[in-house]
């Protein structure tokens, strides 16, 4: 069904046949607009090409036109042969195809122009100006005026960030309308809000110690945006915690910090990934268990580096403190009695003692040390969020129960079961497994199963200690170290890191007690007949304990909720004969509740993105009625069509997302008739709704700057002329002859003939081949062994942006490129290319020091200089700045040759390598191989070349003549042990 | 006389011609001494740097080439050490890219004096050395260095490295290996044997 608002859209932009942009806003479903939009599509306007589009997009819109085969889009991609691509062009289909395809066939012909209906560009908000898509856009204009070009974006934010970033684009795409379809526009409020779903808001309170973290995490992230602004590298109006909130802080600050990134100092990097960091612990915060959360805050003390700025902040010293509190403290033994829980912790209260004994780890119980010692006790937070997701599950259940027995007389079963599936939706697969898991299991054993995995890991990080432990496993040693290192009546505070230290020992006691028990059960698994008698016996009674508790847990279960029984998984085989001892009926109930779902539900399993649930009923209590509904996890991560597909009548929001509630709304546009309850779940106060809420301001204010920007652009009525034949370049030209050295070409317009240049495929991933084919000059693309661009038979060019000039400096990557280009070209180049709006330098002289430091990118350069004399080096302030030197450098220099350019590097079938100056007199690949044998250096390589013949001969040599050769004992040692090194054998 | 001839060559030369340039004062981590050369800094038996602030060449657009006209082909390495001291730099720059690279000129660009004086000071430090630093760290583990080594030979990949490891015991026996040894290999094809074999029999010189 296609949706009102998407047909006034599409009518709006088939009003221009020149194309458009439509910018709209997150979640109002592109992928069906543009799936209805294709669906107008007919062969004999000529072929349809869909660019840039995203692999989830590609799938939906995939999937919303299966119904329609003929039309369904295929895929353009480099396997084929450049005859089945020029017939697939041709054919008047729609496809996909990407922009580096496409524009390597445009450049070399094999695209009938004549036959294209036109462009569809999606994720336009990843274009930039000088894109490959403008580039493929101006060389289909000015082959095809009559191809339409249709862009989409679903981003707006993105659309705004960067100075009349739609304008630019715009322009470049050669598209004159623009389309803007806010959710706050007319038509598609109205149609949304006709037949609303049923919302329900759940604020759920944080605990204490959540709110404490939260708080902390702001302050010292506000801290650090306090230092970001010392920088003064960063535009402070951008520097605000809530744009710290969101993932496009990191982009904002890449755009602005990436061109100067080499400059940067330490402390201002640090500061961009302390950032980063701070930001996903507040993500983390409403999404994690609370062990999780103390784990991944343990990783990060791991792992951060001593200059982290933000571990030393003030406010720091509390997440850590109130991480640990929602898991686990310490208490005297014998002191304060702390069976009183307080009020947010569900938890309950366990000392350590020695155990050995397997039953002791149900939930709950706790045992007394024997020693008056440093207690652990666990208290394992819940999130509040679980209770709350239970409430509501059940609600909808008791709801379901009440409309069933009074409409049972006359709806039909069948029905019934098509509406019943409630959805439950989280971030990712991770919290939508461990959601899973807690509505089966119960939220206590999913924490303990955390805990105890935590305390494991712990056991892990020791080896050393717990390698001792495996010898006695009844005696801990880490517990005698406990004994022995507290004193009976300690001193109160009297030394912290005393204290650290039994707690310390307390955990990894507690954490060796589950390995022990751990390793008994695995090796009563692994080999049962070698167990002895008594110990099978133990191993057996801890499996009844298993399924008492299981059943015990079963019967609670049913106390909270009748309907609630537990489900049994393969994984788990001691616990299913549990299941197997309640009412057998179950299980049948449960298989004809599936039968009704298999087809989808067996469709997303195999994608992976699905975890499914099946809630059966107890049949013991209601064996006459009808299978209850199921839940079902769904990732927003994975973002697929979900709700098309399951139909469900109610949604549980567990992670809030604007996309997600827009997608909502348009599914029960679709299904007006359609009863639909949508649960929110937030933690009141949190930066969660802070987010959520801020979400839909910037995409407000998003699209109230376009708007604005919309009534004030300047876009020239005639686009199409502005780019047929050659206008555009022949203007470049002009502008290029007179800024070009005179000398020579004495003023005389170079015009006349096209340049040509050979580009390496891979660089159309870059700008430049656009920049130098907007200048005028034909791009032969092809793929180049040696260098990146082939401005004559002389002069051969290796392109670095400043990035990549540092990390192939330190991969080695640049020298070897240089090695080759040094081989084969006369005039070998490295351009090293600035960006144009950031500074022209790679360090202010301040930053230079006071030594010649090898790491600095001056003795780097100076070495590449000093062993490639022959080098070229060319300073590039810009893309254009580029785009004029090639021009002027190709002004008296002949015409590259293609069919050459291709075989240079490439050897031929004798081993020798076409156009290589040594290759006529050595063997080059034995000669890089000598090089590159250990105790062979740039010194005594030609000597060892001069005293032996082959390598098959040098292999033969005794130490004493390879001493002689290499001029040196020690050099020829190490080779000859490399030679003779036995090689490590096979398993 | 002697040791004015080692100090010589220890030390950067400077053309009289550069006298007052406040550059000099950069020079602080190597000797220098004035001395009649036709360049400006003589930095070692086969380098020689040019200085030209892109301000002068403004005033002076041909100061350039005949400079480098002047040092005919006596030096392996002429650099022209090319001082940014301009805000509008497209233009200038533009020129004396070409000029410097149609003359055989490895043109440096310095955005300050002290990063002059580096670039100077660095050249006659690192004359003599190797190129390791820039080479990329190697792991240096005999089965990494195996590897980076054997795959010199164009086709050869990691699995191929394996098998010849595993079937010939030892670097030296699969040098040594005949063609049919070779040929025995799982996963090595005619053309690789080939390239392997005369890797290692063809003589280092073609041509004697």
């Amino acid at each position: 069904m296609v949706l009102e608002f998407h047909q006034h859209v599409i009518a709006e932009l088939l009003e221009e046949p020149a194309g458009g942009l439509v910018i709209l806003s997150s979640g109002l479903s592109l992928p069906k607009l543009i799936s209805s939009l294709l669906l107008l599509h007919s062969p004999s306007q000529g072929t349809l090409l869909l660019l840039s589009s995203s692999p989830s997009l590609k799938s939906q819109i995939t999937h919303h036109l299966t119904p329609h085969a003929p039309l369904l889009p295929s895929e353009i991609t480099a396997e084929l042969t450049a005859n089945q691509r020029h017939s697939l062009y041709s054919s008047g289909q729609i496809f996909f195809v990407t922009p580096r395809i496409l524009i390597v066939d445009l450049l070399t012909h094999k695209i009938p122009t004549s036959n294209l209906a036109g462009l569809i560009i999606l994720n336009t908000h990843t274009l930039s100006e000088n894109s490959t898509e403008t580039f493929i856009c101006r060389i289909v204009k000015s082959f095809n005026r009559k191809a339409y070009i249709r862009a989409f974006s679903d981003k707006p934010t993105a659309m705004v960030s960067g100075f009349a970033k739609t304008e630019r684009i715009m322009k470049s795409l050669f598209v004159r309308k623009l389309h803007l379809w806010p959710r706050f526009q007319v038509n598609v409020s109205e149609e949304l809000e006709r037949n609303p779903p049923v919302v329900v808001d759940i604020r759920v309170p944080m605990t204490k110690y959540m709110a404490g973290i939260q708080k902390a995490i702001l302050e010292v992230m506000d801290a650090c945006l306090k230092e970001m602004r010392k920088t003064n590298k960063v535009d402070v109006e951008d520097l605000t915690v809530e744009n710290g909130l969101f993932k496009s802080f990191d982009e904002i600050l890449r755009r602005q910090l990436d061109p100067i990134w080499h400059m940067l100092g330490k402390k201002t990097k640090q500061l961009v990934s302390d950032l980063k960091t701070l930001r996903k612990l507040l993500d983390y915060l409403v999404r994690y268990d609370a062990v999780s959360y103390l784990k991944y805050l343990n990783t990060l003390r791991v792992s951060e580096s001593f200059r982290s700025v933000w571990i030393f902040a003030e406010s720091s010293y509390k997440i850590f403190d109130y991480a640990k509190k929602r898991v686990y403290r310490f208490t005297r033994a014998g002191g304060v009695k702390l069976n009183e829980q307080s009020k947010s912790i569900t938890g309950k209260k366990r000392k350590l003692k020695r155990v050995d004994n397997n039953g002791d780890e149900d939930g709950g119980s706790s045992s007394t040390s024997t020693d008056g010692g440093v207690v652990l006790e666990e208290i394992l937070e819940e999130a509040p969020k679980w209770k709350v997701l239970r409430e509501v599950l059940e609600e909808i259940e008791e709801e379901r129960q009440r409309q069933a027995s009074s409409r049972k007389e006359f709806l039909l079963e069948g029905e019934e079961n098509d509406h019943s599936i409630v959805l439950v939706a989280c971030k990712d697969e991770c919290s939508c497994m461990q959601l899973e898991d807690c509505i089966r299991n119960g939220s206590q054993k999913v924490m303990r199963e955390e805990w105890e995995k935590y305390l494991l890991s712990k056991v892990e990080l020791r080896g050393v200690q717990t390698s001792s432990k495996k010898k006695k496993p009844k005696e801990p040693k880490g517990y005698g170290i406990l004994d022995g290192a507290v004193p009976v009546t300690p001193a109160q505070n009297s030394e912290a890191s005393s204290v650290s230290k039994q707690e310390h020992d307390a955990l990894l006691a507690a954490a060796s007690e589950i390995r022990n028990r751990g390793k008994v059960d695995d090796v009563a698994g692994d080999n049962p007949e070698t167990y002895d008698g008594s110990k099978g016996h133990g191993k057996a009674r801890g499996k009844g304990r298993n399924k008492k508790r299981a059943a015990s847990v079963q019967h609670s279960g049913n106390k909270d909720n009748k309907n609630y029984n537990k489900a049994e998984t393969k994984d788990e085989p001691e616990i299913a004969p549990s299941g197997n001892e309640g009412p057998a009926d179950d299980i049948h109930s449960g298989a004809v509740g599936c039968s009704s779902e298999g087809m989808p539900e067996s469709a997303f399993v195999e994608n992976g993105v699905l975890w499914k649930h099946n809630q059966k009923m107890d049949a013991t209590q209601l064996k006459d009625s009808k299978p209850l509904p199921h839940v079902h996890f769904y990732a927003l991560e994975s973002d697929q069509p979900i709700l098309d597909v399951l139909k469900p009548s109610a949604i549980v929001v567990y992670h809030p997302d604007v996309r997600f509630v827009r997608e909502i709304e348009v599914y029960k546009a679709e299904n007006p008739s359609m009863k639909l309850k949508v649960y929110f779940l937030f933690y009141e106060e949190s930066t969660e709704v802070q987010k959520f809420e801020a979400s839909i301001r910037r995409e407000n204010g998003a699209f109230e700057s376009l708007i604005r920007q919309k009534s004030l652009m300047m876009i020239p009525i005639d686009q199409d002329g502005h780019c047929l034949g050659f206008n555009s370049s022949s203007e470049a030209q002009a502008t290029s002859s007179q800024n070009a050295v005179t000398r020579k070409a004495g003023g005389r317009k170079e015009a006349e003939k096209e340049m040509q240049v050979i580009v390496d495929m891979r660089e159309f991933m870059s700008s430049l081949p656009n920049v130098l084919h907007q200048r005028g000059m034909r791009i032969i693309p092809v793929i180049l062994e040696v260098g990146d661009y082939i401005l004559s038979p002389l002069i051969c060019v290796e392109r670095k942006s400043i990035q990549d000039l540092f990390t192939s400096f330190t991969s080695g990557r640049l020298y070897h490129q240089v090695e080759t280009m040094v081989r084969y070209y006369r005039i070998p180049v490295l351009l090293i290319e600035f960006s144009q709006d950031k500074s022209f330098s790679f360090q202010s002289a301040s930053d230079i020091g006071d030594d010649v430091t090898p790491n600095n990118i001056i003795s780097k350069l100076s070495l590449l200089v000093l062993h490639f004399p022959r080098l070229r080096i060319i300073w590039s302030r810009s893309l254009h700045a580029t785009a004029e030197i090639f021009s002027s450098l190709k002004a008296n220099q002949d015409e590259p040759d293609e069919a050459k350019a291709i075989r240079v590097g490439v050897p031929s079938e004798e081993g020798i390598v076409e156009n290589d100056v040594r290759a006529e007199n050595y063997n080059t690949s034995a000669v890089e191989f000598l090089r590159r044998l250990p105790g062979v250096t740039d010194s005594n390589y030609r000597s060892i070349m001069d005293g032996c013949n082959s390598l098959a001969e040098l292999a033969l040599l005794p130490v004493e003549r390879l001493a002689e050769l290499m001029g040196g004992q020690k050099a020829a040692q190490t080779l000859r042990d490399f030679l003779d090194a036995k090689y490590p054998t096979l398993l | 006389s002697s040791t004015q001839a080692t100090q010589s060559r220890n030390a950067i030369l400077v053309s009289h011609r550069q006298k007052g340039n406040p550059l000099l004062k950069h020079i602080r981590n190597v000797r220098w001494a004035f001395a009649d050369v036709v360049c400006d800094y003589l930095i070692g038996q086969n380098s020689c740097a040019l200085y030209l602030s892109l301000r002068y060449h403004l005033l002076h657009p041909d100061y350039l080439y005949y400079r480098i006209r002047e040092l005919q082909k006596n030096f392996k390495l002429r650099i022209v050490l090319c001082h940014v001291d301009v805000e509008d730099v497209v233009k200038p720059l533009l020129e004396v890219t070409k000029t410097a690279l149609l003359h055989d000129c490895t043109l440096l660009c310095a955005w300050s004096l002290e990063e002059c004086g580096r670039y100077l000071e660095t050249i006659k430090v690192y004359e003599n050395k190797p190129a390791d630093l820039i080479q990329g760290q190697m792991d240096t583990d005999y089965i990494s260095r195996l590897t980076h080594a054997l795959t010199t030979v164009r086709h050869v990949n990691k699995t191929d490295v394996v098998t010849l490891g595993s079937t010939f015991g030892s670097l030296s026996h699969i040098m040594d290996a005949s063609m049919e040894d070779l040929a025995r290999c799982p996963g090595i094809g005619e053309r690789k044997v080939k390239r392997l074999y005369d890797t290692f029999h063809d003589p280092f010189k073609r041509v004697v």
